[in-house]
């Protein structure tokens, strides 16, 4: 589903970026991406979607090279950043209809997803309004919607469970869930180390943009072993 | 006092992007920032060079002794002119308003310190045109010390009336906008109606010059200094104090400009948390229920979310109105004054009837929407990068608004324009051809330089719509090319104007294309 090959990418007059990151994520995967601070998961996810250029390496999803043709790429993901800076200036409904016909989501598919997981994260009522109203977590909620809504086979989410409150975050869990059942694939970064060991069957650990550990889950962190334990061990092992 | 210069060092820390150039790390940013610096630096000299021209012009002609009045009068008109249209912005800028309630400051002092941050960006300007003129007088006439240590006092004063008015007409506006329901609506209404009325008082002024009679002109000096009184009053009592080194007046000014200042911020003051949060409140209905979409292309998609966008921002709106209105009012003016008249009035064998249509792009073309319209897609520019749209979709939608927008103007002031040249089929074609090339061209040559500088990290939309690199270069280049095409037409006799025309329309239309496939063939991951 999403081929990452010898990824490195460095900023201009910056020590700061990721070298030589490989990952796979295959269909069916929930693939959590960790790290600290600064350690190059943003940047890997944004060259991921297209947002940022790269130096040196390849990614592909599902074959196609996001340099060579991002449309198709794009065509197959949904994307949800860590600041889900929305449109203010339209109403939650228009963005997320503004979404679907970038598409090309038939209407009647559009209108009853829509439905549903506005339903279900209990925001149907306030998307007559402007974005400008919401809160962060209603943002996000949004931001979520709108993945969902051209069901994409890859979702990639920066720290998708920051401001969302409990009930959301189960719901979310679910679609996510739901998504990889139904074939799809999920690369997402957290700080949430308890949900992603439960939720994920894959794991990647970024150290100062440099990949140093990844793998499935039951063999990065072994039995008798936390997420948690793995994580300050191999990432924090300087701090202590 | 301390909260004062806190909140005031906070403001100027990046004055122009100044910190940002010191501590980025970004070679990008780095080069962008010094670009737009170079770009004020131009601006600068060319401001200096003038003002030192016209001063010299006016030594040189008799009339040295409305150089200082003149001086303070453009620099008082030039900040009251920008002044209003952001002042409202910059003192009622939302950002960093939650961070500052939370903190123990005073409102008055967050209303001040912002104040402090327009008075100095402002006397830069001032300087750029006080200190050439008072330069090039001083070389002339050779004045006492007096004249130099009152120039600089006044030259330090001059920005706080002007800037004041600008400030509480801009609050004005704001605040009532901030008790309306459509506020960006009101704003732009207001902001637009306060334009008019300065127009009307210069249109005011130019008819005070065109009463002049031989007896008037033998004694211009009176005349100029008599017009500039009824502008502008303490632009003479300065001047006044200058000439005389009479630093009883210049203090009297001084005091008189601080004390408006004072009774002005203690009024903003009063109603600073009133004015914001009426500004920054948002209805929620929260009674939506699910209905039938409208499935749109990508191209109806983009445009209408360009159009929404374009309408949420009052200043944006005010800022590339005027040009199409201003166009309007010219066709109005042509039709109420006659062609034949402007000819006879010039006295020069020009072909003032053809460069028409050319005058009017250029108008129209004063600040296109296109030259900031990538820039303020601001911090929702992941969207866009990270969905399946087309470069040439995306800057289709944008030059689409900004035509869209200018083609009800665009007929009113043909159909003004055709009622007041009465021409015939080919100048009419002429008429009706040559503005639409010239408009095209002047959008998509927007989209270019604003493609070439593009700035999504800013915090208020003043930085991109007024002072950004684009808006200066896009926006006045498009009009000066358009200005460079008239020439020709213009000097030229009138049997070879129509070949000039289409020759000068076939190359902007293949410019217009070459710069609109090449715009088309950015890579939007690479802004």
């Amino acid at each position: 589903m999403l081929t990452i090959k010898n990824l490195s990418k460095h900023y201009k007059g910056s020590n700061k970026g990721v070298t030589d990151i490989n990952l796979t994520i295959e269909a069916g995967d929930i693939y959590a991406f960790i790290g600290h601070n600064g350690a190059g998961k943003t940047t890997t996810l944004k060259c991921v979607v297209g947002i940022h250029g790269f130096d040196e390496g390849e990614i592909l999803i599902n074959g196609v090279s996001i340099k060579e043709d991002p449309l198709l790429c794009k065509q197959q993901f949904a994307y949800i950043p860590d600041n889900p800076d929305l449109y203010e200036y339209l109403t939650g409904i228009q963005y997320l209809n503004f979404i679907a016909d970038i598409f090309e989501v038939p209407v009647a598919d559009r209108e009853r997803r829509i439905e549903k997981y506005a339903d279900a994260f209990g925001i149907t009522a306030s998307l007559g309004d402007l974005i400008s109203s919401y809160s962060h977590g209603m943002k996000q909620k949004l931001a979520i919607i709108s993945a969902f809504v051209h069901e994409p086979k890859l979702l990639i989410l920066d720290e998708p469970f920051v401001g969302l409150d409990p009930k959301a975050t189960v719901v979310l869990k679910n679609m996510m869930r739901e998504l990889c059942e139904a074939g799809g694939a999920i690369f997402f970064s957290t700080h949430v180390l308890d949900v992603a060991e439960k939720l994920c069957n894959k794991v990647a650990i970024i150290k100062d943009g440099v990949l140093i550990r990844a793998g499935k889950m039951d063999e990065v962190v072994k039995q008798g072993e936390s997420l948690e334990s793995i994580f300050m061990e191999v990432a924090c092992d300087e701090a202590n | 006092m301390k909260q004062i210069s806190n909140l005031v060092k906070l403001q100027l820390k990046n004055l122009y992007g100044i910190n940002v150039i010191r501590h980025t790390t970004d070679k990008k940013v780095k080069k962008r920032k010094l670009a737009l610096a170079v770009v004020y630096a131009v601006l600068a000299v060319m401001i200096c060079f003038y003002m030192g021209a016209a001063a010299y012009g006016y030594i040189a002609l008799g009339l040295a002794e409305m150089v200082p009045a003149y001086l303070v009068m453009i620099s008082s008109l030039l900040i009251l002119f920008f002044g209003i249209f952001k002042a409202g912005n910059v003192i009622f800028q939302r950002e960093s308003y939650d961070i500052l309630c939370s903190l123990p400051v005073s409102q008055t002092a967050i209303v001040i310190s912002r104040f402090v941050r327009m008075y100095v960006e402002n006397l830069l300007l001032v300087c750029g045109i006080m200190l050439p003129g008072i330069l090039v007088y001083g070389v002339m006439i050779r004045p006492g010390i007096s004249f130099y240590l009152i120039g600089f006092i006044v030259t330090v004063f001059v920005p706080l009336i002007p800037i004041t008015i600008a400030t509480f007409l801009g609050a004005l506006i704001t605040a009532i906008a901030s008790r309306m329901k459509h506020k960006n609506l009101v704003s732009v209404v207001l902001s637009l109606l306060l334009f008019g009325g300065i127009m009307l008082g210069t249109s005011q002024m130019k008819m005070i010059e065109d009463d002049f009679s031989v007896e008037m002109l033998q004694s211009l000096s009176d005349v100029v200094l008599t017009l500039i009184k009824s502008i502008y009053p303490p632009a003479i009592w300065m001047g006044n104090a200058m000439l005389e080194g009479n630093f009883v007046t210049c203090l009297l000014c001084v005091v008189g400009g601080v004390l408006v200042f004072l009774v002005a911020m203690a009024i903003i003051s009063m109603n600073f948390h009133g004015i914001c949060r009426g500004l920054y409140s948002t209805s929620a209905k929260h009674d939506y229920q699910m209905e039938s979409l409208k499935k749109e292309s990508v191209l109806s998609a983009l445009y209408k979310r360009e159009f929404k966008r374009y309408f949420s921002s009052s200043i944006y709106v005010t800022n590339t109105i005027i040009g199409p209105i201003m166009a309007v009012i010219f066709a109005a003016a042509v039709l109420g004054v006659g062609v034949d008249q402007i000819q006879q009035g010039l006295g020069i064998p020009l072909n003032i009837k053809g460069v028409i249509p050319f005058l009017l792009a250029g108008i129209f073309s004063i600040m296109t929407t296109t030259c900031t319209s990538i820039s303020m897609e601001g911090k929702e520019w992941w969207i866009v990068k990270s969905l399946p749209v087309k470069t040439k979709d995306l800057l289709d939608s944008k030059i689409l608004l900004n035509l869209s927008l200018f083609l009800p103007f665009y007929l009113v002031a043909e159909v003004l324009l055709t009622i007041a040249l009465k021409p015939d089929l080919i100048e009419l074609l002429w008429q009706l051809v040559v503005p639409v090339i010239m408009i095209l061209f002047s959008c998509i040559f927007g989209i270019t330089v604003n493609l070439k500088m593009p700035v999504f990290d800013w915090e208020n939309e003043v930085v991109i719509v007024k002072q950004s690199a684009s808006a200066m270069i896009g926006g006045l280049g498009g009009l000066v090319i358009i200005l460079i095409c008239m020439v020709p037409v213009l000097v030229a006799q009138e049997a070879y104007a129509g070949l000039l025309k289409a020759v000068i329309c076939v190359a902007v239309v293949c410019v217009t294309g070459l710069l609109y496939k090449k715009n088309n063939a950015v890579n939007l991951q690479e802004l």
